[in-house]
């Protein structure tokens, strides 16, 4: 009898798979991982303030959906600063030092109101941020990463030539009638959106790999973008699983051998280059 | 009708000049060389016509139009280098970016129409059997050639392109000079070509424009490739010679000429 804590969390790490499998080459061909590191961090800024308006007015949902808002906030921020002549990187690091400092700030809150409020999940909520639980995945947990990562899903899917091309010659999509700043907002707040989503899984200090590595490793076995696009989501696929069954065996955290992995393949592939 | 009139010109970047003083015209189907040193300017003024640079200063007229409401009349050819090759687009792909935009937002599946132009376009500049073939696998000529295909395809009035001989072998040189050739003879499109290389262009140039921040000379090539003209912006090396009725120009930039001598 399989539990169903651990069916859950099978279940969830098919939906992180897809998207982390279908985004991860994006990030590596339009070079955002500067930008993915910035947005996964402002998510534990934007938990954390989640919790701290949680705690106050007694709602846990509330950690989630403010994540979201703020990760969103921080990439439209970050657009909009490139929009107005900054290179990406200066941008991210402007954004980026702003929200660790904030990140921080919030800490000092959140400690003051628990200290006020001792509403004790929080504790172990602000952890699973960190380090990813998938086996705490709650049903509603589940229900929300199935609907939005459905929507994110057919949304990458429906402008994936677009981001294609708009990281291929952004001037080239311009000078042909492509609205590049549109395109490009929309594949930000897809980023932002996946990290808050799956965050609470995966966790914070693994996410930024998991995102970036599938892809990297695609684009070194393959150079056609279908067979790149296979590669990246068997390989996320295949990891997430095999980490949940080793974790479920193990006991140690799923989202860490999932990282550890991916690490090993990457040098591999390096080592054999 | 002009294709391009600019009167009193001078483009800008928030207060500074970066380009200056530029007085000319450019009939239809005429084709501009566009000269100058590193910094001169020329990648600011294939901007600034086609739009993309809004900020500037005096009549710019586009067949009539504001630059900015010129857009669909143009089509711009980066320099190759500037493309992110490590996105792995086939060539035909690359072709139908100049098609899909013109309707729709999502671009899932492309229209066959696209699909049929692009290969019309591949045809025309000799590249038919490359279609499926990576852009990134392509030869640096080859590669040049799929981005005129791609800026043939939606039909322009006017074409800029920059730089398209740069880090071109001399016989790569020669292949994208005989597809500009054509694209003059069978299209009669006007085009605007910057280059530091003049030699391989100059039987397809109606008109040369020196630039160095600013106008310097505008003409036909025998009144703008003049030693005086060439030795004011290239110094004292430079030079202008005539062999067998055809000029070269020594600029100090570029060492093998034209691939006759």
């Amino acid at each position: 009898m399989i539990p169903e804590y651990l069916i859950r969390a099978l279940l969830a790490s098919v939906m992180i798979s897809v998207l982390l499998g279908l985004l991860s080459p994006l990030i590596n061909m339009k070079g955002l991982a500067f930008l993915t590191h910035a947005t996964f961090h402002s998510l534990l800024f934007g938990a954390v303030l989640g919790m701290i308006l949680g705690l106050i007015f007694e709602n846990l949902e509330l950690v989630m959906w403010t994540a979201l808002i703020i990760t969103i906030v921080v990439v439209l921020t970050i657009a909009e600063l490139e929009k107005k002549g900054f290179t990406p990187d200066a941008a991210v690091g402007i954004i980026a030092s702003f929200v660790a400092g904030l990140t921080v700030l919030s800490f000092g809150i959140l400690y003051k109101v628990m200290a006020e409020k001792p509403y004790f999940p929080f504790s172990e909520n602000i952890v699973s941020y960190l380090t990813g639980e998938v086996f705490l995945i709650t049903l509603n947990d589940l229900l929300t990463l199935v609907i939005g990562g459905a929507f994110i899903f057919f949304l990458m899917i429906l402008l994936y030539r677009d981001f294609l091309y708009i990281s291929f010659d952004p001037e080239g999509v311009e000078s042909y009638g492509g609205n590049v700043r549109v395109y490009l907002m929309i594949l930000y707040v897809i980023v932002g959106a996946i990290g808050a989503l799956i965050v609470k899984t995966v966790g914070l200090i693994t996410l930024q790999v998991i995102a970036v590595l599938p892809g990297a490793i695609a684009m070194m076995v393959s150079s056609n973008i279908k067979k790149i696009l296979a590669v990246s989501l068997f390989l996320t696929l295949t990891v997430e699983l095999l980490s949940i069954v080793m974790a479920y065996k193990t006991n140690i955290p799923p989202s860490g051998i999932a990282t550890i992995m991916l690490g090993a393949i990457y040098g591999v592939l390096l080592f054999r280059r | 009708m002009e294709a391009v009139l600019a009167e009193n010109v001078n483009i800008l970047y928030d207060s500074y000049r970066a380009v200056e003083g530029l007085n000319f015209k450019l009939e239809e189907g005429e084709t501009l060389l566009l000269l100058g040193p590193n910094g001169a300017g020329k990648t600011t003024l294939l901007k600034t016509i086609s739009g993309f640079h809004r900020s500037y200063e005096g009549k710019l007229l586009i067949f009539g139009k504001e630059p900015a409401e010129a857009k669909e009349l143009i089509s711009y050819v980066p320099q190759s280098h500037s493309l992110n090759e490590v996105v792995p687009l086939k060539a035909i792909e690359v072709v139908s970016v100049g098609a899909i935009y013109k309707e729709g937002f999502f671009h899932f599946r492309f229209p066959k129409n696209a699909i049929k132009k692009a290969k019309e376009a591949l045809n025309f500049v000799g590249l038919k059997h490359e279609a499926e073939k990576p852009f990134n696998k392509l030869s640096g000529g080859q590669k040049q050639r799929v981005l005129l295909a791609r800026a043939l395809i939606s039909n322009p009035k006017l074409l800029l392109l920059d730089e398209p001989l740069s880090a071109l072998d001399p016989s790569a040189r020669a292949e994208v000079a005989a597809v500009l050739g054509k694209i003059k003879r069978e299209k009669k499109i006007t085009m605007i070509i910057t280059t530091h290389d003049i030699n391989p262009l100059i039987e397809i140039g109606d008109k040369v424009m020196l630039l160095n921040k600013k106008l310097i000379a505008f003409g036909s090539p025998e009144e703008v490739l003049r030693d005086e003209i060439i030795k004011s912006v290239y110094g004292p090396l430079a030079r202008a010679i005539k062999v067998e009725s055809r000029l070269y120009c020594i600029t100090g930039d570029v060492h093998l000429m034209g691939g006759h001598l």
